[in-house]
């Protein structure tokens, strides 16, 4: 049954900000809700974990409606927050108690989920002594140290360095494999390519897109080359009427309106007898296409 | 419920955790230790270089040279005054009782004089800025010898001479049918200590309140509990160190008075009496629900600012409204018949600092108590819905400080569900 959000709608006064949302996520893994600043993905994130009421429509979790007391549920908020002079430990232990964990379970995830995301270390220091980072991380712990059935990460990935974002990624992975509900809500759409199956574009509180990823970048056509070669090929590019959308060191990213200017490029390069070490046709990432959705909504 | 303990047990055990609070403690039982401890120490700066604790008399010097007193004066000598009276019936020059002073030989002087029937005294000190005249127990003094050496030359029998010395009887009595108990002292001193510790311990609230919004953790906290058990769970955790401090400091000091004050001191200031049982537990009660209103209202002052440099400015009317309650207690203390001071120890902002002293000077009324307790009730209920809702949609709110008319509508909020 999983999560079942309907025709939810949101007022701030006469604004609105989420206007007539669903979508369901029935199965474990990622559901990515992407959307640009005050699209609505935070105060639907608010409403799905009961911190905001909706004005109307339904919220229901395995046929319940969404209450702490029906699901358990962790939360990364955009706001990164943590005590900042409570030893880690302390602080970790209370949430996980808030969340109905008795003492030695909760000492023992809290351990073992500290230790994945090396942070064991500073577990009896407070957090103002560590990095942003470190500081970040800690709060991951507290999102997901009572094995929560449902998991909502804000922007999980934002102000980690790559080594952080790789540990954080397995982390995820993790979680996928037992069988948690993922919402991610991110900027960083190779992040939410990566890991989700599903997704929905807001913008303005509206539905601008939403479905399987797959099938939605398989109604677009190829729209972007990507070639790497030996000598500069700018004039053989102009020659087969092709426009170049960024160029460097012989690394070409060429604008395509079908697969087939894409094949007459590299019938051209063959003749000139240029080395191709690279030649890709692309279908548009999902940066593309959340630029041209939102684009056309705006 | 079991949220609620958490949330209390976590708050108090990080009051008692944090560095600032236990030493700013220790500075407050270090300052009634050695408070109480004066007397000892005064006592140690008058001791005898050698050691011995046996304090030196002071010597005043009587100059008498007409003998005016007719050497009556040696009945000085026989008095508990603490001095030694050097008396001396010749002339001494001014320029030599100064020399004598200066040197210590001397502590002051009295030079007695006789022009007709004028007799004049003149008292002699090292230096008389602290001083608004003659000591009036000195004019006493020279002036009963004086008198008791005149009627000795008049031959009156004894009971001519008792019957110069009435035995009055002094007694105060009032037209009022309730009698008023009690020490000025003992109550302005309680008066203060309950409204210090009530209104700081309530300010931890909105501090510990601030420090959840600002370090941003509130939005983790309001998805594993309800707002609402954490405005109660917080206010009984800091209650809790309220309460165990104070005790502690009553006891530190009660310890302090029994073992460091001289004997009969306490009670020469104090009336000891005064202090029973019933008032423990009337004041102990008045403090919890006095504590509980003030905590509520800065938990709701609290939750509307998003930098911790706004915190005071949104905690002024709470204490505006807690200062105007202590001096309404306090003040009206003086007439405690008045209608004004029944009418503190009724309103809910006042009658935590009010009635316990009421109950303690035998003036409430049963009927008094159950009101005053039955209003404070009624209006922790009212503030408790009013700051719970406010808390519940103010603590996600990261903008500028929360206005009036911003509370006003989150109080009219229907998504006060959350709380």
């Amino acid at each position: 049954m999983g999560l079942i959000v309907k025709n939810v709608n949101k007022n701030f006064g006469a604004k609105k900000v989420v206007d007539d949302i669903s979508f369901q996520i029935d199965k474990p893994g990622v559901y990515g809700l992407l959307g640009t600043n005050g699209a609505g993905k935070t105060t639907t994130i608010r409403m799905i974990l009961g911190i905001l009421k909706k004005d109307s429509g339904e919220i229901t979790w395995n046929g319940k409606e969404v209450q702490r007391k029906h699901v358990n549920f962790g939360y990364l908020p955009e706001e990164r927050g943590v005590y900042p002079k409570t030893k880690i430990h302390d602080q970790l232990m209370y949430l996980a108690r808030l969340k109905g964990m008795e003492k030695e379970k909760a000492e023992e995830s809290l351990q073992y989920w500290a230790k994945k995301l090396e942070v064991d270390q500073y577990l009896q220091m407070t957090p103002e002594k560590l990095s942003k980072g470190n500081q970040q991380k800690v709060q991951f712990v507290t999102a997901i140290l009572h094995n929560p059935e449902l998991l909502v990460l804000d922007e999980p990935f934002s102000g980690l360095d790559p080594v952080n974002t790789e540990l954080l990624k397995n982390v995820i992975i993790e979680l996928i494999k037992k069988g948690t509900y993922i919402i991610m809500s991110s900027h960083q759409m190779y992040s939410i390519e990566e890991f989700a199956s599903d997704i929905l574009i807001l913008n303005r509180g509206k539905t601008v897109l939403q479905g399987n990823l797959k099938e939605i970048k398989e109604q677009y056509a190829a729209n972007k080359l990507s070639l790497s070669t030996n000598e500069n090929v700018d004039e053989i590019i102009q020659k087969a009427g092709l426009t170049i959308y960024h160029s460097k060191d012989n690394d070409y990213t060429i604008n395509l309106s079908n697969e087939e200017d894409g094949y007459r490029l590299f019938d051209l390069l063959s003749k000139n007898h240029v080395k191709v070490d690279k030649f890709e046709i692309m279908k548009p990432s999902l940066h593309d296409i959340f630029i041209e959705k939102v684009g056309e909504n705006e | 419920m079991k949220d609620l303990w958490i949330v209390a047990s976590y708050t108090f055990k990080d009051m008692f955790k944090k560095k600032t609070f236990l030493i700013s403690n220790l500075i407050i039982l270090l300052i009634i230790i050695i408070g109480f401890n004066i007397p000892n120490i005064l006592s140690a700066f008058n001791t005898d270089e050698g050691g011995d604790t046996e304090a030196t008399t002071s010597k005043e010097l009587i100059v008498d040279p007409q003998n005016v007193f007719e050497g009556n004066l040696e009945t000085l000598n026989t008095m508990d005054t603490g001095y030694e009276f050097v008396i001396e019936n010749e002339e001494v020059s001014f320029e030599e009782i100064k020399e004598r002073i200066t040197s210590g030989e001397i502590e002051d002087a009295i030079v007695i004089s006789k022009e007709g029937e004028q007799i004049k005294i003149q008292y002699i000190v090292e230096d008389m800025t602290m001083m608004d005249g003659v000591p009036e127990s000195l004019q006493d003094t020279f002036t009963e010898i004086y008198r008791t050496m005149q009627l000795s030359k008049l031959n009156l029998s004894q009971e001519e001479l008792a019957s110069l010395n009435p035995n009055f009887t002094f007694e105060l009595q009032q037209t009022e049918e309730q009698e008023v108990r009690g020490n000025v002292l003992v109550i302005m001193l309680l008066s203060i200590v309950l409204f210090y510790s009530i209104y700081f311990c309530a300010y931890q609230v909105s501090t510990s309140i601030t420090t959840e919004k600002t370090s941003k953790i509130m939005e983790t906290l309001v998805t594993s509990t309800k707002p609402r058990t954490i405005v109660l769970g917080k206010t009984i955790g800091i209650g809790v160190v309220g309460l165990i401090q104070v005790a502690v400091i009553v006891a530190v000091a009660l310890i302090c008075a029994k073992f460091c004050l001289p004997e009969g001191m306490l009670e020469s200031v104090l009336d000891v009496s005064q202090i029973t049982p019933t008032l423990g537990i009337f004041t102990v009660v008045y403090f919890i629900l006095g504590y509980t209103t003030y905590a509520l209202l800065y938990a709701l002052t609290g939750s509307t600012v998003s930098k911790p440099e706004d915190v005071q400015t949104a905690n002024g009317p709470v204490a505006i409204v807690a200062v105007i309650g202590f001096y309404l207690s306090y003040f009206t203390m003086m007439n405690p018949n008045s209608d004004l001071n029944v009418f503190a120890s009724i309103f809910p902002f006042s009658s935590p600092f009010c009635m316990p002293f009421r109950i303690m000077m035998g003036i409430a009324t049963p009927m008094q108590l159950v009101l005053s307790i039955v209003v404070l009730l009624v209006t922790i209920l009212i503030v408790a819905n009013v700051s719970i809702k406010i808390y519940s949609n103010a603590i996600l709110n990261y903008g500028s400080r929360v206005s009036l008319k911003d509370m006003i509508r989150m109080y009219r909020n229907k998504d006060d569900n959350n709380s």
